[in-house]
């Protein structure tokens, strides 16, 4: 049953003698293999890395918009279906560095646009607890790979919620450290001042493990700083004395299953000494569409180097005017081009005042609001998600789609360090607890999320072995 | 009819790499060698700001009077063109570097600077025919993407093509003399764009047009020239000018339309979330202001003041940094100021601006030049000689003894030799000695040029003019008639 063991465990019985780290590897392979034809959360396999170092023998998979030498890197993009990686991302370096081995790189909505992994090009993926329903997104891949035990753990992207939703749906852990810890250098840009890399885990000391070993400033991205971090040393303490802030603005929609396992948790954060205090933000309300705006525009531009002209899809025609439109039509999917067309609107010139500019002022006040709550407060805690994972088709409409990403956006906008670790089920769905704390204080979330687990207990995986469908 | 000119400068900064990533700042390599995941708009590429970018923007900034801005910021320029591998141009749009500079032309006009940005340059484009719209097929080489550019924008100061490329001259020697620029307009160094309007005697303005592609200073002149005379036609035939992008074709001498205003892209100009706020502290602007070497405006104000030049001399001579170098050598060697100046503003500059090539001082070495002056100093050779050996020096670069003798130059100045010769002249020009008893002195002049003619140039004229007059005067008849 090695599948059930955490990043810790396997570390602890390698150097131990008891495991050997080839076979290891080749346990996590081969069960991936088996498991793959059904749940569908890889986009290719590989078998990356073996350096010595404290990961030796442990695999991973990475989200398929981190570059990784040697393999393809297709973004769950049809214009990037045969790109060949020309380097390694930073973070994914880091790990190899320690040892690790990447086995596989997982299913995403195209260029991580999307919630459920229904906008990859390529096929959706399943989530592990009910094959009918999607595992979040876009990091839907690694989520429903390290739920089944495919690997220990895996790396996503979260960019407005794409590793703590996935990671409520599937049940696990996932984390996304403060921005600017972990360099983005090697992940394909969706929107540059929120993409942040972070580990999907069994467990919230494999989350704190995996989070020491990538952080850190990197001399190719600016955007990284050289605070110096440490998750693992203070995760055992206890949180006693601290307040958590609960907005009523995450509260007051949810329907009375997922609000009678969030007053569960709350219980629980009470035995454990600390307080939850009811307060109102409003300024959330304006957080989703702040972030449509603003996510929207970068993508724009980001995306602009998808022209067929260097590398990828070209779909060549007669004049460069007809090549651009047609590769770009050809090579990307709905959702894409709807936020293209989305941020080149707000970011002409005519409605530059009316809409970005105006989001980003927003976004300013709406971090400084949350700078003066932690002022307060030590994490502000809540759903992860308002809803269980939801059925493939579910949510037609884009604006409910986008919904989706109400209570996980705000840590994006302001920079924030945010975790989702599962709270409970709901018709015998995980669902997520979020705990989201002020710029640098990761130790901080970390700890309070490791607390929690501890009162908590441990959570089940979901049955995928036996004959699949459950 | 008046008319308005503003320039747009682009300037290529000579740092050892590019501005957002660690390849060689070389664009004249093997074609894609100089290239890397950054500036080839891998996915997931990462711009990196080159510190020597910033610390040549604010020389380049200083150098002409600009404020400094401590914070500064870069922003994506967006449009498509297969030159542009992101997609998108780093630049700053909403706050630049540095703004509020000028430069002074000679009439004494201030001509202001509005701003100067750092930007990064494009990769270059080779179509498969001469004509851009009859191409099948183009090529792209990216050496040259990403190189840090410096934009230099002027306020509509200027109203004479000839200030325009004054101002140009004076941009590309200060750019040269601090050290962040070759000043190579031809190879796409330096680029500028003109921005022309012309307004009639009521007052009326025409529209603004820009034209794009000039790659000299001369062609900055004759651009604007064209421009303005293709303008005020329109607005003399009562039509509208409109607004619009044309280029200069320096073959057809004319400009062409390229683009209407309105047919221009929209660039969603947004700050660029890659790159953190740019911020320089006043010390290390004001090690930068110290460490500038002097700047042609001071230099031709010292010559004139401690080497007494005059004024139009001595802007010639600080102007080009070469120049200003040669110049100063000269009076190291031993060449005095005043010889110096005059040599090398009348002779020496000459020779250059005939063939319009570049100063370069390995033409006219500086031992051959002081050779010449002391030859003709000493009245060993005529000022005529003295040219003839300079534009021999200039073509063949041999050492002006050799060609002195080779030619046979040094000057004839014993007076046996040359009494018959002036006897002859005078005997040979009856009337003008006439002139002469009648009390025309100044005819004097012609008997000398006579014998220089004579002698092919190598009489010493002062001593002609000295023996004409004698035998004239019938001081000298006795001992030889």
């Amino acid at each position: 049953m090695l599948f059930k063991k955490s990043v810790e465990e396997l570390i602890n019985d390698i150097s131990n003698g008891k495991l050997d780290e080839n076979s290891v590897i080749s346990y996590f392979k081969e069960r991936s293999a088996n498991l793959n034809s059904k749940l569908q959360a890889y986009i290719s396999t590989c078998e990356i890395g073996k350096n010595d170092g404290p990961l030796r023998g442990i695999p991973f998979a990475i989200k398929d918009n981190m570059q990784l030498y040697g393999t393809k890197t297709t973004c769950g993009s049809k214009i990037l279906e045969n790109y060949g990686s020309t380097f390694t991302a930073t973070a994914v370096k880091k790990l190899l560095d320690n040892g690790g081995t990447v086995i596989g790189k997982t299913n995403l909505d195209e260029f991580a646009m999307g919630a459920s992994t229904e906008y990859s090009a390529f096929f959706p993926t399943r989530n592990p607890w009910d094959l009918e329903r999607v595992p979040g997104g876009s990091s839907g891949g690694s989520a429903a790979a390290v739920a089944a035990g495919m690997v220990p753990f895996a790396l996503g992207s979260d960019t407005g919620g794409s590793i703590r939703q996935p990671a409520s749906f599937c049940g696990i852990v996932g984390y996304k450290p403060t921005y600017g810890l972990v360099s983005r250098y090697g992940l394909s840009a969706f929107a540059s001042s929120m993409d942040q890399i972070g580990p999907l885990t069994k467990n919230v000391r494999d989350a704190a493990l995996i989070g020491n070993m990538i952080f850190g400033e990197d001399p190719k991205d600016s955007t990284t700083c050289s605070k110096r971090i440490d998750a693992m040393s203070t995760l055992e303490n206890s949180i006693e004395g601290m307040k958590f802030a609960l907005p009523s603005e995450f509260t007051d929609s949810l329907n009375s299953n997922v609000k009678r396992v969030l007053e569960e948790a709350i219980e629980k954060f009470k035995k454990l000494g600390a307080r939850v205090e009811e307060i109102s933000l409003p300024i959330l309300k304006y957080a989703v569409a702040v972030y449509y705006i603003i996510a929207p525009a970068e993508a724009s531009s980001n995306l602009s180097r998808y022209d067929g002209i260097r590398y990828g899809l070209r779909i060549e025609k007669d004049s460069i005017d007809e090549t651009y439109n047609q590769t770009r039509d050809e090579g990307f999917g709905r959702e894409v081009k709807r936020r293209i067309m989305l941020g080149t609107f707000t970011l002409s010139a005519t409605y530059y005042d009316a809409y970005f500019d105006k989001a980003q002022r927003m976004r300013a006040k709406i971090t400084d609001e949350m700078s003066k709550t932690f002022q307060k407060y030590d994490a502000i805690i809540g759903p992860t998600t308002s809803t269980v994972a939801f059925k493939f088709g579910g949510l037609s409409s884009p604006l409910d789609y986008y919904l989706q990403d109400t209570y996980t956006i705000p840590a994006n906008l302001a920079g924030s360090p945010a975790i989702s670790l599962p709270m409970g089920f709901v018709e015998e769905l995980p669902i997520g607890l979020q705990i989201v704390g002020k710029r640098f204080d990761d130790p901080k979330i970390l700890q309070i999320a490791r607390a929690y687990e501890k009162i908590r207990g441990e959570f089940p995986m979901p049955n995928v072995d036996d004959g699949g469908e459950m | 009819m008046k008319s308005v000119i503003g320039l747009e400068i682009h300037a290529q900064l000579s740092t050892k790499t590019k501005a957002f990533c660690s390849c060689k700042n070389e664009v004249n390599a093997e074609p894609n060698t100089n290239i890397c995941p950054v500036c080839t708009g891998q996915p997931g590429a990462l711009p990196v700001l080159n510190d020597q970018v910033v610390e040549y923007a604010i020389r380049g900034a200083l150098a002409l009077k600009c404020d400094i801005h401590e914070i500064s910021s870069f922003d994506r320029k967006n449009y498509f063109y297969p030159d542009l591998p992101k997609g998108y141009q780093i630049t700053q749009y909403f706050h630049p570097i540095a703004t509020n500079g000028h430069i002074v032309l000679s009439n004494g006009k201030r001509v202001r600077i509005r701003r100067i940005h750092i930007e990064e340059d494009a990769g270059k484009m080779f179509h498969s025919s001469e004509n851009i719209t009859k191409s099948t097929s183009s090529l792209v080489d990216l050496n040259r993407c990403g190189i840090p550019l410096i934009e230099i924008v002027t306020e509509p100061d200027m109203e004479k093509p000839e200030e325009a490329r004054e101002f140009i001259e004076k941009l590309r020697n200060i750019l040269k003399t601090v050290e962040i620029n070759t000043g190579n307009m031809e190879e796409g160094a330096l680029r500028c764009d003109a921005n022309v309007s012309v307004v009639d005697e009521n007052g009326h303005s025409s529209s603004r047009v820009e034209v794009k592609n000039i790659n000299s200073p001369r062609f900055v002149q004759r651009a604007i020239e064209y421009e303005i005379s293709r303008i005020s036609k329109v607005m003399k035939s009562g039509k509208t000018v409109p607004m619009e992008t044309r280029g200069w074709d320096s073959v057809s001498k004319s400009t062409v339309s390229m683009r209407s205003k309105e047919a221009e892209n929209d660039y969603r100009y947004f700050p660029e979330p890659d790159l953190p706020i740019l911020s320089v502290s006043k010390e290390r602007i004001e090690r930068i202001k110290k460490s500038l070497p002097e700047l042609p405006d001071e230099k031709a104000k010292r010559y004139e003041r401690e080497l007494n030049i005059k004024n139009e001399n001595a802007q010639l001579l600080a102007k080009d940094k070469e120049i200003s170098k040669y110049f100063e050598n000269a009076i190291k060697i031993g060449i005095s100021p005043k010889d110096a100046s005059n040599w090398i503003v009348n002779e020496v500059m000459a020779l250059f601006n005939a063939d319009s090539s570049e100063f370069d001082s390995k033409k006219i070495p500086l031992t051959h030049l002081k050779k010449i002056v002391e030859y003709t100093n000493s009245s060993k050779i005529s000022r005529l000689a003295a040219k003839e050996i300079m534009a021999e020096v200039y073509k063949s670069g041999k050492d002006p003894d050799t060609i002195v003798k080779e030619k046979n130059l040094l000057q004839v100045s014993d007076e046996s030799s040359l009494v018959p010769i002036v006897k002859e002249v005078i005997s040979e020009n009856a009337k003008v000695v006439e002139q002469y008893r009648k009390g025309k002195t100044t005819v004097i002049g012609f008997f000398v040029g006579a014998v220089m003619k004579k002698t092919k140039g190598k009489a010493d004229p002062k001593l002609v003019g000295k023996l004409a007059k004698e035998i004239l005067d019938g001081e000298k008849s006795d001992q030889t008639d």
